[in-house]
């Protein structure tokens, strides 16, 4: 079968040794001594020319940072990390924020190009026929550029850069920025609420459906450079936006953190759909280098009817340790959350969701999907919290391991607290093999062993997939049979 | 692990302290016993009594939920109840001394602590692991209970019960028990009050079901309202071994039941099937830990919940499969009904798997009663407090009768009833 086929080279393709966005751009860039201290938070607030008050808020939460503890409740192994031997400002000479596309250095636009990020307007228009995307480029530490800006501003929508916002939208910033991921929140939230240097905002007003998909690439490519950016999503009563982030980086032999903090607000009957796809350099097969990948994500269903869904495919990063959740505040809202993790050679995933009940009739779905090969660790960790006042209160949650290879571990720890009686909880979890009888199904048919588990691995993340965009959901299917070559036997 | 620094005691970790201080001059051991029971005491000085920042504690931050320890006074003397199931012979342990007058035939039987005295059981002393608070505190004031062997191939027709009778006070027990090859056997442990006065109880079962040898034991936790009771049961299978484990938790106000199983041997089945009936302001911790270590192996618990008043309940539940146990089948459920807005039930099931030709799964409920049971039920004349209480008794009676044997499927039903009659 001719899809089969296709499907095992896309797997080849993304094989853990054909990491294929490993490149290295030589870009000269404007670096922030080593090092981390105040001056060097006054040295990004200067350079982002913030406000005061950006800055004292900044002050704040690294002397907080200070005296908090790294957490070690995950089941990922690292060595500790010097956080004063690395950069934590680096951006591209000449960009001193978002420009207008004419601005940005053509070796940048080359690198997009290459990893496949359309960023000029006409050439997504000819490229594709169904939709368009907007795009907001974080490279290193700052946006170089975000697409169809005025396009959207027509309907409203405002999509920049969260530095750009800072300084132009300073009411709404206040108003919001914190809110959901208070600069308390934990060890890498608040080093990054300290040190972060762009990131993505978007305000869809009251009643406005955004046009079109909106999407932030991240790339990280200076070494010893410490990534901290910062999303901020408000969707005004019965608004609507989707949004998708895509991440890589070079191939290096030392591991590079990132550490980025997203926060989502839903107001009255409005949605929003946050899609990642994570593919953060993994490592070699001996495990080395890769990307620390330590993120806090949080949705607030603040108002009533509010919907809030996270959608992740992650199969990049050394060390994945991430939970999107929800806060189900107001009344009838819902939150979801389907994910693939797909970890492969020395790769260590510890992620899940929170769903946390607290206005009457929320309800919630966890759908998560996790393949371990090669010597990997994958850990589902998930928390649903019904609190004393949440009435009828409903949660589904599934979640199933697939283990390729007797060298990795699947591992599953959901929470589940319940304080009301009127809540419906279902929480199911299975951890298997692929098993003989499906691919004897398969194999008898004429399809050779690797397309037969490739073509199960598809079937076995399918509802995932399924909530991705469409223009994703191709890319997302390439990636999730990650390295399933040589695991295999 | 956690590390964890304790600045000041708690009123309960000093009386702790305190009690051993005035204890060890009586507390039965040679050299070696004592020495261990200083280690641990040290130990649980040393770290205090867990807090939900150790994540084997999370539900149940002991530090805060134990208030005080009652006073270690003697009581009166007790007299043993009747068995739960006519037939079986009663070996008990009174305020926390074993009556040895009693014998079974065929059964290798001895107090434990003789074997406290001749320092005989010291081994099975030591603690667990640096979160096995239970095992410290028990290790460090255990007093009696019973040790028993059973030789291989034998058959015992009636069970035994192992009834744990107490008055209040300070009560710490333990019962090494072995199965031997193709040996079969029915055991009951039973902890029961006699009066209202609080008790502090601390009771470990150490349990070997060698190869093919077919072990049922039955917990049935009745101890008073204003009891604490830390149990706990280490449970080796070996090779072919079957061990069908009931426990059912129906009193107690702070209850802390540690099932900690090691599937050893090939071709080990294990069948664990849990009730626990919350009521008061109660809290009941039942934790497992199972872990199947070898291939071929097969494991299933069933772990089912009621709810009332402003009880507050967890159960925790960790598989974890070790890298060579290939075909490994295990599979649990938890399921809880919540009938009261004031009560809580928080469920934490584990999957920890290094192997990748196994089926693991687990399943957990919570809910209210079915709307539409109670229709059906209400839609033929019963009224609704009726309906409900049928309801629940069929939830957790489903349990009980994969027991399979009349008699005790009888009692434990028995049981169940009167206290539903009481709590609902």
């Amino acid at each position: 079968m001719p899809a089969v086929q296709e499907t095992v080279d896309q797997v080849r393709r993304i094989d853990i040794d054909q990491y294929k966005y490993g490149f290295e751009t030589v870009i000269e860039v404007d670096k922030a001594p080593k090092g981390l201290s105040e001056d060097i938070i006054r040295f990004i607030s200067a350079k982002k020319q913030e406000p005061e008050w950006m800055l004292e808020w900044r002050l704040d939460a690294y002397r907080r940072w200070l005296t908090m503890e790294e957490p070690n409740w995950a089941r990922v192994e690292y060595p500790k990390i010097d956080f004063n031997d690395l950069y934590y400002y680096a951006a591209p000479k000449g960009t001193s924020g978002p420009t207008s596309i004419e601005d940005v250095d053509p070796e940048l636009l080359r690198v997009y190009e290459k990893l496949g990020i359309p960023l000029r307007e006409q050439e997504i228009l000819a490229g594709v026929q169904t939709s368009k995307v907007a795009v907001d480029a974080v490279f290193d530490s700052v946006s170089v550029v975000t697409t169809f800006k005025k396009e959207l501003q027509k309907a409203g929508v405002i999509f920049m850069s969260i530095s750009e916002a800072i300084r132009e939208h300073p009411d709404l910033i206040k108003q919001y920025l914190g809110t959901v991921v208070s600069t308390t929140d934990n060890f890498y939230a608040t080093l990054n609420a300290a040190v972060f240097t762009d990131g993505s905002f978007v305000f869809v007003p009251k009643g406005v459906r955004c046009p079109m998909e909106l999407s932030t690439y991240f790339r990280i490519n200076e070494k010893n450079t410490g990534q901290f950016e910062r999303t901020l999503i408000i969707a005004e009563e019965g608004a609507y936006v989707s949004y998708l982030e895509g991440c890589t980086a070079p191939q290096r032999d030392e591991n590079q953190l990132h550490a980025a903090v997203v926060e989502l607000v839903a107001l009255d009957d409005a949605e929003i759909k946050y899609s990642t796809v994570q593919n953060w350099y993994p490592g070699d097969a001996q495990g080395k280098g890769g990307i620390y990948n330590f993120v806090t994500k949080r949705g607030d269903c603040r108002g009533a009817r509010s919907k809030i869904s996270w959608t992740q495919v992650e199969t990049g990063s050394a060390i994945t340790w991430k939970y999107p959740s929800c806060i189900l505040r107001g009344d009838d809202s819902r939150g979801e959350f389907y994910s693939i993790a797909v970890s492969n050679g020395h790769q260590q995933i510890d992620s899940g969701t929170k769903m946390i009940h607290l206005g009457k009739n929320t309800s919630s779905r966890i759908i998560s999907k996790g393949i371990s090969a090669g010597k990997s660790q994958n850990t589902y960790r998930g928390q649903v919290s019904i609190h004393r006042k949440a009435e009828n209160a409903r949660n589904f949650t599934n979640c199933d391991s697939l283990l390729i290879g007797d060298k990795c571990g699947a591992h599953t720890v959901p929470y589940i607290d319940v304080k009301n009686a009127s809540a419906q909880i279902e929480h199911e979890a299975t951890t298997s093999k692929i098993s003989d009888d499906q691919k004897f199904y398969a194999m008898q048919r004429g399809i050779p062993e690797e397309e037969a588990i490739a073509l199960i691995v598809n079937g076995f993340v399918k509802d995932v997939i399924q909530q991705l965009p469409m223009e994703f959901a191709v890319e997302a299917q390439k990636l999730i049979g990650i390295s399933l070559e040589g695991s295999v036997g | 692990m956690n590390m964890q620094t304790t600045s000041r005691l708690t009123v309960a970790e000093t009386a702790l302290i305190e009690a051993f201080a005035q204890q060890i001059g009586e507390l039965p051991g040679d050299g070696a016993v004592i020495g261990t029971r200083d280690r641990l005491l040290d130990d649980l000085k040393k770290s205090g009594l867990p807090t939900r920042r150790i994540e084997s504690w999370h539900y149940t931050d002991l530090k805060t939920l134990l208030k005080s320890i009652p006073d270690a006074t003697a009581v009166a003397a007790i007299d043993p109840i009747a068995p739960l199931v006519e037939g079986a012979t009663i070996l008990s342990v009174l305020q926390g001394s074993a009556d040895t007058r009693t014998t079974v035939e065929g059964v290798d039987l001895a107090s434990f602590k003789e074997r406290l005295a001749d320092g005989s059981a010291v081994s099975g002393l030591t603690a667990r692991g640096s979160d096995d608070a239970i095992g410290r505190i028990n290790g460090s004031f255990v007093r009696d209970g019973f040790a028993l062997t059973l030789p291989a191939d034998l058959q015992l027709e009636e069970p035994i019960e192992l009834q744990t009778l107490h008055a209040g006070g300070q009560i710490h027990t333990r019962f090494p028990v072995s199965f031997g090859a193709r040996s079969r056997a029915t055991i009951i442990e039973r902890h029961q009050t006699v009066t209202g006065e609080a008790a502090f109880v601390s009771s470990i079962s150490d349990i070997v079901v060698e190869e093919s040898a077919e072990a049922t034991w039955i917990i049935l936790q009745q101890q008073g309202a204003a009891d604490t009771h830390l149990g706990q049961i280490r449970v080796q299978l070996g090779t072919g071994a079957k061990l069908r484990l009931f426990v059912v938790n129906a009193g107690g106000k702070l209850v802390r039941q540690e099932l900690r199983i090691e599937v050893a041997g090939e071709g080990a089945e294990l069948m664990l099937r849990g009730v626990n009936l919350l009521g008061g302001d109660s809290h009941t911790d039942v934790t497992l830990v199972l872990g199947h270590n070898v291939p071929h192996t097969n494991s299933t618990e069933t772990i089912r919940n009621v709810v009332f008043d402003r009880a507050s309940g967890v159960f925790q539940g960790m598989i974890r499969v070790a890298p060579d146990a290939q075909k490994t089948d295990a599979k649990m459920a938890c399921n809880t009904l919540l009938m009261s807005d004031d009560g809580d039930f928080s469920v934490k099931p584990e999957l920890e798997i290094f192997a990748d030709d196994v089926i693991c799964g687990h399943g957990a409920t919570v809910a209210d009663i079915d709307r539409n049971h109670l229709f059906y039920l209400m839609a033929r004349g019963v009224p609704e407090n009726k309906a409900r209480a049928m309801l629940v008794n069929a939830f957790v009676a489903e349990i009980v009768e994969e027991l399979e044997d009349e008699k005790l499927v009888e009692a434990l039903e028995n049981v169940i009833s009167i206290w539903l009659e009481t709590h609902a």
